[in-house]
């Protein structure tokens, strides 16, 4: 055992030296298998909100892979709501939110969803029933999936809407990412919740925006069932903040200006 | 001792689980099923393998002063790879294991093996220290999730052991079983089972019995109370 200060710091920087590399060299040469796996996961998600594939099966990766490629993946500037010519798959949205170059600042009174930030461009899909048929030609898109977020109780909730070619009714919802409280609120990720906002609309039948999380269960015989999805019990906040991101993505700041763009027919 | 004895005798003799009770913190979280403890035993099992063969290699230029640190910097390294190595090649089992590969670098049995063998030992003999130990934990939690698993979900890996009713079946499943509490009444009984097979592991207490005789002599006593 050596013990005189100049050996031992020397000993421990070899140590740090070498755990270093190995650490490093274990994160950049994994880096891209773990890179494909997320995006493998992100498509999962967005392939289940499709409808192309049973609802419940388990696909493996190259049916997920192949899944979207039947899909229309389109950028989209939120503020004017039309398409742009940009890439996908370089577009990161969530990153982009934090660079003031390519995202915009939420007025405090609409910023419902309290993000605070969001990213001028986004990512949508647009589902085509027939395969064939190419986008931009003939036959409209059979539903539009997207990507919605927002604070929930103690993070930032993450999902998918997908909606009918009416861009009124729900035909899917996913939330994939939170963390909120395990039991409660955590149960936005169940399927069997998710389920309940299908066929639901949004807006009601002058345009204004009628969506909500019930604070209870709502009677499917009543009149504002249509636009109601049943209350988590126990989960009111995350629930309101549910109801809060749907207001903010559907509204001016969020995809507003996109459906009014399609609903005008424009492609 | 042998090599035998180092590689068999942390599996019951000596488990760090059951003997030494360390390690409870990621018995409790990760044995719900059984996918996930065999996942967390082979990557714990790794990084110790890792650090003790490691540390045993430089056990020589390890300044005294400075071992904890060095030891930990090694864990920490070895259970950063693994983390890695999982997120690449199991990315659902990373997903559902979350914190707790990352709380390998606290797991005392690492740390705990690091310092009480593999500072000592040559690297031959703590290799297998190692592997013994990474065992030995790795067979404690495939019995705890065996049984929470069978009995709170009727599966094992998967599939489907007692049918549930749910499914049509006959077993109503027990969900006390999926909570962590349930993990620790199953190592409790385990300890027990272990320790009844071999007394030798029980251990001494800690306060002797005092038995403090009354002054006045028990017939005397119930004579005065009979009156």
């Amino acid at each position: 055992m050596q013990e005189s200060p100049p050996k031992a710091l020397a000993v421990l920087l070899t140590v740090a030296l070498v755990c270093s590399v190995l650490v490093s060299v274990s994160a950049v040469v994994l880096r891209p298998i773990q890179e494909a796996n997320e995006r493998i996961e992100r498509y999962r998600h967005i392939v289940a909100l499709t409808g192309l594939t049973e609802p419940g099966q388990a696909l493996d990766d190259s049916q997920v892979e192949a899944a979207i490629e039947q899909l229309d993946v389109r950028v989209i500037d939120l503020d004017s709501g039309a398409f742009e010519d940009l890439d996908p798959e370089t577009l990161d949205p969530r990153r982009a939110a934090s660079d003031p170059d390519r995202s915009i600042a939420i007025p405090p009174e609409a910023d419902v969803a309290r993000i605070g930030r969001r990213s001028r461009h986004e990512v949508v899909y647009l589902v085509y029933g027939d395969p064939a048929a190419e986008a931009g030609q003939s036959g409209r898109f059979t539903r539009l999936i997207l990507p919605i977020h927002g604070q929930g109780m103690w993070s930032t909730l993450h999902g998918l809407v997908a909606l009918d070619a009416d861009l009124n009714t729900i035909a899917a919802v996913t939330f994939y990412e939170q963390e909120e409280t395990a039991g409660l609120g955590d149960q936005i990720e169940s399927p069997a919740w998710q389920a309940r906002w299908v066929g639901r609309r949004l807006f009601g039948s002058n345009g204004d925006f009628r969506f909500r999380i019930a604070g209870g269960v709502v009677d499917d015989e009543s009149p504002a069932a249509t636009h109601q999805v049943d209350g988590l019990s126990g989960a009111t906040i995350t629930g309101n903040a549910v109801t809060a991101l749907m207001s903010f993505w559907f509204g001016p700041y969020g995809y507003g200006p996109l459906l009014e763009r399609l609903a005008a027919g424009e492609q | 001792m042998s090599i035998r004895e180092t590689l068999i005798d942390p599996l019951v003799n000596r488990n760090p689980v059951t003997l030494q009770v360390l390690g409870i913190c990621s018995a409790l979280a990760i044995t719900n099923s059984l996918d996930t403890a065999l996942i967390m035993g082979i990557s714990l099992t790794a990084v110790l393998v890792f650090s003790n063969t490691a540390i045993s290699m430089i056990r020589a230029f390890i300044p005294n002063s400075l071992r904890i640190i060095i030891q930990v910097t090694i864990i920490a390294s070895g259970v950063i790879v693994v983390d890695q190595v999982l997120k690449a090649y199991a990315p659902g089992m990373a997903r559902t294991l979350s914190v707790f590969v990352g709380l390998i670098v606290t797991n005392c049995i690492v740390l705990g093996r690091a310092e009480a063998f593999a500072v000592k030992n040559t690297v031959l003999m703590s290799l297998l220290d190692g592997i013994g130990n990474g065992l030995g934990y790795t067979a404690v939690l495939v019995v705890v999730a065996s049984i929470r698993e069978l009995f709170g979900a009727g599966t094992l890996l998967g599939y489907e052991i007692l049918p549930l009713v749910s499914n049509g079946g006959w077993y109503v499943p027990n969900q006390l079983m999926l909570l962590p509490p349930s993990a620790f009444f199953i190592i409790g009984f385990l300890i027990w089972a272990i320790r009844a097979w071999k007394p030798a592991q029980v251990e001494e207490k800690e306060f002797k019995e005092v038995r403090v005789r009354p002054a006045v002599s028990e017939p005397v006593l119930a004579a005065r109370f009979s009156q």
